[in-house]
C-alpha cells in the first residue's frame, strides 16, 4: 500500500526571528515492511540544509536559517510503501527460556532496556510492572501483547491530560494520556519485564472508506512501541489501540522515549519573540502510483 | 580584529574621556565659585545644569550644596557618569581586552580603578579639591600618554581614537552650550570683569587658555571662545579638530589600517565634518548658538550609532 | 643571574643541598639510593650543591617576580575574580635523561593512536562495544559519552588533536600511566613560561646540560591544526574558543592564541550560517575552518547540547557534520579519559593497534563489579577513589589520608552508584628535591612529590613536546599536584642526548 505524506509546520514569531538552527527529524525511516520512495523537504524561507544519521538510524535534516523572519514553514512530503506486517509465526519462546539470555541482551540492547528521560523506572511503574508481570511459561510475542491491550483496557485516551513533556508517571497519576503516554507506560513495563522496547513517532493513516480517495476526520502524529522478539526482531505494537501495529502505521523515527525524536527541534534569536506553532497533515493514498511526491505543491492554505 | 573587541576599545576610550571631562569641569567649576562673590552664577546648580543631571540629582540629595556635587560627581556609582562610575566601565572594558592591550595601560587603568574604588569625601579634605584633581588630571594624561607610547598603531588604536574624539567633540559642545547660557544672560554682561572670569574659567576647563591667548591676546570674547572651541583646526579639543581625527581614523579603519583619505561608511561623521569645517563664530552666533550646538549634539550621536552598527555591534 | 656564578659569590653560606636526604621507599628525581645524584643530574646538582640558603631564597623570589611580571595566572574556580595568583614555581629543575624519554615519547604516541582509534570507533560503528570488549552501558552511561556526536568523522579520523597524559614515577622508578586528558588539558603554557624563567636564572646550567627546547609547542599546535583543516583549504583561518576572562585557564587561551597569531574569541564572536562557521570581525563575518575550543562539549551548542548555554556558538554540531568546519578537540572524546574507561586502555591498545602497550598503567579497579567492589570496600583506606567522570582532581578521595567521616561519606557514595567510581592503590609517587620554607625564614631543599603531563598533538602526524608540565606538591608528603588544589610546577628538562 502507497502513502503519501504531507507534514507541514508552521512557527509563526509576533518579532522577527533570525539566526534559527534547526533540526528536523520527518523523514521516514526505512524498515523491514516499509520503504520511502519519496521524499522532499521544503523550508520557507530559505534555508541550508544538511541531513545525517542520528546514533539511532534515524533520518536528521538540519536546517540553518539566517535571515530575520516572522514566519518559519517546514514542509516533508513522503510517498512510503507499506507492506502488511508479517504473522508472529518464528519459534514461541517462553519467558524462562528468554531471560537465560538477558546477560548478552542487556549488553546488546542496553538502550532499550534502561530507563530514559520519559520512561524513568519510577515506583509507580514498578508497582504497575507487579501487576503485569510475565508468567515464566508465557511465550514472549504473547506477553507483549497482552501488555498493550491490558494498558489500553486500563487507561483512558483522554487528549489535554498530558504534554508533550510529561514522562510516564503522568499519565499514572492522571490514569489518562495520549499515545505518547500509552508508548512510554508500555515500554517501561516491557523494559522491567527484560523485553528490549523503543518508542516509534509515525503517522497512522486513516482507513478509507470504499470508493474515497480523501481522509475522513482528524489526523496527528502518532506515537507507539516496538518490542524486540526473539528471532523475529523488532514488531511493532500500539497501545494506543492495543494490539500489533498494522499496515497502516508508517514508522518515521525510532528511540528510547520521545526525546530522542522530535519532529522539529532548534533555538533561534530574537528581541523577545514568542513562538507559536500549528501542524497540519495531510495523509492520502494516491490514485496514480506514478505521483511523485516531489512535486512542491502549494503551501499556501 | 574582532567586533567585540573594537567595540571594548571603543568604550574604553569614551568612558575614559568622559571622565575626564568631569574631573575638569569639577575642578574648574570648584574654583570659579570659590573666587566668585557669594551668590554670582548659579553655584554648583549651575554645574548640574550643564551636565543635565539636575532631576537625578535632586531625587537623590537634599539640597544643593558643594559636599554634595562633588559627591555627586566624583563617587556617587548610582550615577553612571560620576567619574568613579566612568572609570569602573574604562576598566571593565578594557579587563576584557586585557590580552589585548599593553600591561602598562592595564596597570594605569587597573591603578586609577582600583585608587577610585578607595576615595571617600575625606579626600577633598586631605588633599584639598585642588590637590585631588590636579592628581586625578595628572593620571588621566598618563593614560593618554601610555596610550600614546604603547598601543600599536593598528585599527584598534584607530577605534580609540574615534571613541575618544567623539567624546570629546561631544563634551566640548555642551559645555560651551550651558556655559553661554549660565553665563551670558544679558548681552550687556559682555565685557564685565565678573564675565571676563568666568570665560576664562571656561577655557581653562578645555585646557584652552593658552591657545586661546596665543591665538587672540588676553581679551577674551564670546565669539573667539566660539571659534576656539568649535572651529579651530589645531586646537586638540576643539570639536572640529576632534571629528576631523575621527574622520583620518574611520578611513584608516576602513582601509584596513592603511593611510586612506576618505570613508564612506559613517556619513554622519562626513556631514559634521562639511559643517565645522565651514563654520565661522559670528554667523554661528547670529543664528543662535544654542541650537546649531544641539545640531552638532544629534550629529555626534547618529555618529555613535552608525559607528556601532557599521563596526561594533556583535549580538 | 646564573648559577655558578651566584654560587661562587656566596661560598661562605652554609650550602642546603648537603642537607638533603632522599626519602627511602620512594624514587627520588635527582638522588640515586646510593645517595648521589642520578648520572643525568650530575651538572646540575654540582652546581646546587654548592649554593646557599639565601641564594636559593633569591632564586625562587626572583622567578616569582619575572612570572608575576609576565602574567602568568590562573583563576581558582568557586572563588570572585581577583582570585589570580601565579602557579607557584619551584627553580630546581626536573631532569629526564634522553633514553627514558625516548621510551616514553614512543608510549605517549601509541598510548593516544589508542585514544584516538577508541573515540572513532565508539562515535562510529562501536566495534569494541559489539565484540564485548568494553561493556556497552560503560560507554553509554559514561557522563562523557555524546550521542549528538555519533556519525561525526573528522579529517584524518583525528578526535584528540591536544592530549595531557599524566604520568607518575612509582617507588621501581618505571613510569606509570595515572590518567589521560583527552578534552581540553591546559596547562602548556606554564611549561612554556617556566622554562622563560629558567632560561633567564640559569643559562648555563641549561646549556650545560643540553636541553630540548620547548618553545616550538605553539607552532606545532597551530601546524596540527591547520593539517586538520577541512580538505581543500590550503590557508585556512584558525580560532581559538574561550569561554572568557572567569575561566581558570584563561591565561593559557590567551597565551597560546597570541604565540600562535590566531584570534581569540568567545562564543558571541562566533554565529554559524549557512552551516560554516563565522567569527564577526569589524569587516564583517569571516569563514572559520580550525576551532581550537576550550569549552566543554555541553556548551558547545545549544541545539544539540545544554539549551541554556551561552559559551558555545548554535549550529556548529551541523557545520562539522557538513565538514566546514574542524574543531580540536572533537565532540565526546571524553569517553576516552573516563576513569573507568582507563582501565581497558592497555586492551584498547593491542584491540586497535595489535602492538603491546609500552608504558603500564596504574592498577584500577572498577567499582561497578560486585567482587572488586566488596574487595575495595573492605580495605577503603587502602585506596585512591576517583569519580569516573571528572577531571582536575575534583572528588579524588586518598584512602590513607582521609577521615574516618569522609570514608564513610564516599562508601555511601559508592554503594549507592558504584558505577561512578574508581579505586587505584596509593602510588608512592616519585619525590623532587624542592625548596620550602625552613620556618624560620630560610629556605631549606626537601623532598616533594612530582607527577608528569606531557602533551601529545595529533596533526597529520604525531609531536610530542619535549617535557611536559612536572607539577610538584608543595605540601609536605601530599600526593595532590593539582593547581586547583594547592601544587606548583617545576621546569622540567629532557636531555638532547645520552650522558
Amino acid at each position: 500500500m502507497r502513502f503519501r505524506v504531507r507534514h507541514v509546520t508552521r512557527f509563526g514569531y509576533d518579532e522577527a526571528a533570525y539566526e534559527s538552527h534547526n533540526e528536523v527529524r520527518l523523514r521516514p525511516r526505512e524498515s523491514p515492511g516499509q520503504r520511502t520512495i519519496g521524499f522532499r523537504l521544503e523550508v520557507i524561507p530559505r534555508a541550508a540544509v544538511i541531513d545525517y544519521r542520528d546514533s539511532f538510524g534515524n533520518f536528521v535534516h538540519a536546517l540553518s536559517v539566517h535571515e530575520p523572519h516572522r514566519e518559519l514553514v517546514v514542509v516533508a512530503d513522503s510517498l512510503i510503501e507499506r507492506a502488511a506486517p508479517r504473522p508472529l509465526d518464528a519459534p514461541r519462546h517462553p519467558f524462562g527460556e528468554f531471560l537465560a539470555g538477558d546477560a548478552l541482551r542487556s549488553q546488546l540492547e542496553y538502550d532499550f532496556l534502561h530507563p530514559s528521560r520519559y520512561v524513568p523506572f519510577s515506583e509507580p511503574l514498578k508497582r504497575l510492572f507487579w501487576m503485569a508481570r510475565p508468567r515464566m511459561n508465557e511465550q514472549v510475542a504473547d506477553y507483549v501483547c497482552r501488555i498493550v491491550g491490558w494498558i489500553r483496557g486500563q487507561f483512558a485516551y483522554e487528549p489535554g491530560t498530558t504534554n508533550v513533556r510529561s514522562d510516564l508517571n503522568h499519565i499514572l497519576h492522571a490514569g489518562g494520556g495520549v499515545c505518547q503516554d500509552f508508548a512510554h507506560l508500555s515500554i517501561g513495563i516491557l523494559r522491567l519485564a527484560g523485553v528490549p522496547a523503543r518508542y516509534v513517532s509515525g503517522y497512522l493513516a486513516p482507513t478509507l472508506e470504499p470508493g474515497n480517495r480523501r481522509p475522513l476526520g482528524e489526523q496527528a502524529s502518532h506515537a507507539w512501541l516496538e518490542a524486540m522478539i526473539p528471532d523475529a526482531g523488532w514488531i511493532g505494537f500500539d497501545p494506543t489501540h492495543g494490539g500489533r501495529a498494522g499496515d497502516h502505521h508508517l514508522r518515521v523515527a525510532v528511540g528510547r522515549d520521545y526525546a530522542d525524536v522530535p519532529p522539529i527541534t532548534g533555538i533561534y534569536r530574537s528581541v523577545g519573540a514568542t513562538q507559536t506553532m500549528r501542524v497540519s497533515l495531510d495523509i492520502s493514498e494516491p490514485e496514480d502510483s506514478a505521483s511523485s511526491p516531489l512535486d512542491p505543491g502549494a503551501l499556501q492554505q | 580584529m574582532l567586533r567585540r573587541v573594537a567595540n571594548h576599545l571603543y568604550w574604553a576610550a569614551r568612558y575614559l574621556e568622559r571622565a575626564e571631562w568631569r574631573a575638569r569641569l569639577l575642578d574648574v567649576n570648584y574654583h570659579l565659585l570659590v573666587e566668585s562673590p557669594p551668590g554670582a552664577g548659579g553655584g554648583w546648580v549651575a554645574m548640574l545644569t550643564i551636565t543635565g543631571d539636575r532631576e537625578e540629582f535632586n531625587a537623590r540629595y537634599e539640597t544643593g550644596d558643594e559636599a554634595s556635587v562633588l559627591g555627586f560627581y566624583t563617587f556617587d556609582e548610582k550615577n553612571l557618569s560620576s567619574i568613579r562610575s566612568c572609570v569602573g566601565l574604562a576598566r571593565e572594558n578594557c579587563r576584557a581586552l586585557r590580552h589585548r592591550i599593553s600591561s602598562e595601560l592595564w596597570l594605569e587603568i587597573n591603578t586609577l580603578y582600583l585608587d577610585a574604588q578607595r576615595w571617600t569625601p575625606g579626600d577633598f579634605a586631605a588633599m584639598g579639591v585642588y590637590g585631588f584633581f590636579s592628581e586625578l588630571r595628572e593620571r588621566f594624561y598618563r593614560i593618554a600618554g601610555v596610550i600614546q607610547t604603547t598601543i600599536s598603531r593598528d585599527v584598534g588604536y584607530d577605534f580609540l581614537a574615534v571613541g575618544r574624539s567623539l567624546e570629546c567633540a561631544e563634551n566640548i559642545t555642551r559645555l560651551l552650550d550651558v556655559k553661554y547660557h549660565v553665563l551670558l544672560p544679558k548681552l550687556e554682561d559682555v565685557g564685565s570683569p565678573l564675565d571676563l572670569s568666568q570665560w576664562a574659567a571656561l577655557l581653562r576647563s578645555a585646557s584652552a587658555l593658552e591657545a586661546y591667548r596665543r591665538a587672540y591676546g588676553n581679551l577674551i570674547r564670546a565669539d573667539k571662545v566660539v571659534e576656539i572651541l568649535l572651529f579651530d583646526g589645531s586646537f586638540p579639543r576643539a570639536a572640529r579638530f576632534c571629528i576631523d581625527r575621527l574622520g583620518a581614523a574611520l578611513a584608516r579603519v576602513e582601509a584596513g589600517g592603511m593611510h586612506a583619505n576618505g570613508f564612506d561608511r559613517v556619513p554622519a561623521a562626513h556631514a559634521l565634518g562639511v559643517r565645522l569645517r565651514a563654520g565661522a563664530a559670528p554667523t554661528v552666533i547670529e543664528a543662535g548658538l544654542h541650537e546649531y550646538l544641539l545640531g552638532v549634539q544629534d550629529d555626534c550621536a547618529r555618529i555613535g550609532d552608525q559607528v556601532s552598527a557599521e563596526y561594533l555591534k556583535f549580538e | 643571574m646564573e648559577l655558578s656564578t651566584t654560587a661562587s659569590q656566596a661560598g661562605r653560606q652554609a650550602p642546603v643541598f648537603a642537607a638533603y636526604r632522599p626519602p627511602a621507599g620512594m624514587y627520588d628525581e635527582m638522588f640515586s639510593a646510593a645517595g648521589g645524584p642520578h648520572r643525568w643530574c650530575a651538572p646540575v646538582a654540582a652546581n646546587l650543591l654548592e649554593m646557599g640558603s639565601a641564594e636559593f631564597a633569591s632564586l625562587r623570589a626572583q622567578a616569582e617576580r619575572m612570572l608575576l611580571r609576565m602574567g602568568v595566572t590562573f583563576n581558582v574556580y568557586g572563588q570572585t575574580e581577583g582570585a589570580e595568583r601565579i602557579f607557584p614555581f619551584d627553580p630546581i629543575p626536573r631532569i629526564i635523561d634522553a633514553e627514558t624519554w625516548q621510551t616514553l615519547e614512543a608510549g605517549l604516541i601509541q598510548r593516544v593512536r589508542a585514544l584516538n582509534a577508541f573515540v572513532a570507533d565508539i562515535y562510529g560503528e562501536a566495534h569494541i562495544l559489539k565484540d564485548g570488549l568494553i561493556p556497552h552501558d560503560l560507554i553509554l552511561e559514561s557522563s562523557q559519552y555524546r550521542r549528538g556526536a555519533v556519525g561525526i568523522a573528522p579529517p584524518g579520523g583525528t578526535f584528540i588533536t591536544v592530549a595531557g597524559i599524566d604520568l607518575v614515577r612509582g617507588a621501581d622508578g618505571r613510569f606509570y600511566v595515572l590518567e589521560d586528558n583527552a578534552r581540553t588539558p591546559s596547562g602548556v603554557s606554564y611549561v612554556i613560561e617556566n622554562r622563560l624563567v629558567t632560561t633567564r636564572l640559569m643559562p648555563a646550567a641549561l646549556r650545560a646540560s643540553r636541553v630540548r627546547s620547548v618553545e616550538g609547542y605553539p607552532a606545532d599546535l597551530l601546524a596540527s591544526l591547520v593539517e586538520l583543516a577541512p580538505g581543500g583549504i590550503s590557508r585556512p583561518t584558525v580560532a581559538l574558543l574561550t569561554p572568557g576572562p572567569f575561566n581558570s585557564a584563561f591565561f593559557e587561551h590567551v597565551f597560546l592564541s597570541q604565540q600562535m597569531g590566531v584570534e581569540l574569541v568567545e562564543g558571541r564572536d562566533l554565529v554559524c550560517v549557512d552551516h560554516k562557521l563565522w567569527m564577526k570581525t569589524v569587516y564583517g563575518l569571516r569563514q572559520v575552518h580550525v576551532l581550537y575550543r576550550r569549552i566543554d562539549d555541553d556548551y558547545l551548542d545549544a541545539v544539540v547540547f545544554r539549551p541554556d548555554s551561552m559559551l558555545g556558538v548554535a549550529g556548529l554540531t551541523a557545520a562539522i557534520r557538513a565538514g566546514s568546519v574542524t574543531i580540536a578537540n572533537g565532540i565526546g572524546t571524553g569517553v576516552a579519559d573516563d576513569k573507568a574507561v582507563f582501565a581497558y586502555t592497555p586492551e584498547m591498545i593491542r584491540y586497535y593497534l595489535g602492538e603491546q602497550p609500552i608504558l603500564p598503567i596504574v592498577e584500577t579497579h572498577l567499582l561497578r563489579e560486585p567482587e572488586v567492589r566488596a574487595t575495595v570496600l573492605r580495605d577503603l583506606d587502602r585506596y585512591v577513589i576517583k569519580p569516573t567522570g571528572a577531571s582536575g582532581g575534583y572528588g579524588v578521595v586518598i584512602g590513607p589520608r582521609a577521615s574516618d567521616a569522609e570514608l564513610a561519606q564516599t562508601r555511601k557514595q559508592i554503594e549507592a552508584a558504584p558505577a561512578n567510581y574508581i579505586a587505584q592503590p596509593v602510588v608512592s609517587l616519585s619525590v623532587h628535591p624542592t625548596l620550602v620554607d625552613d620556618g624560620a625564614g630560610g629556605v631549606v631543599l626537601a623532598p616533594r612529590h612530582v607527577d608528569l603531563r606531557p602533551f601529545v598533538l595529533m596533526g597529520a602526524r604525531p609531536r610530542v613536546l619535549a617535557g611536559g608540565l612536572t607539577r610538584v606538591a608543595l605540601r609536605e608528603g601530599s600526593l595532590v599536584v593539582n593547581s586547583s588544589q594547592g601544587g606548583g610546577s617545576k621546569d622540567t628538562w629532557v636531555l638532547d642526548a645520552p650522558c
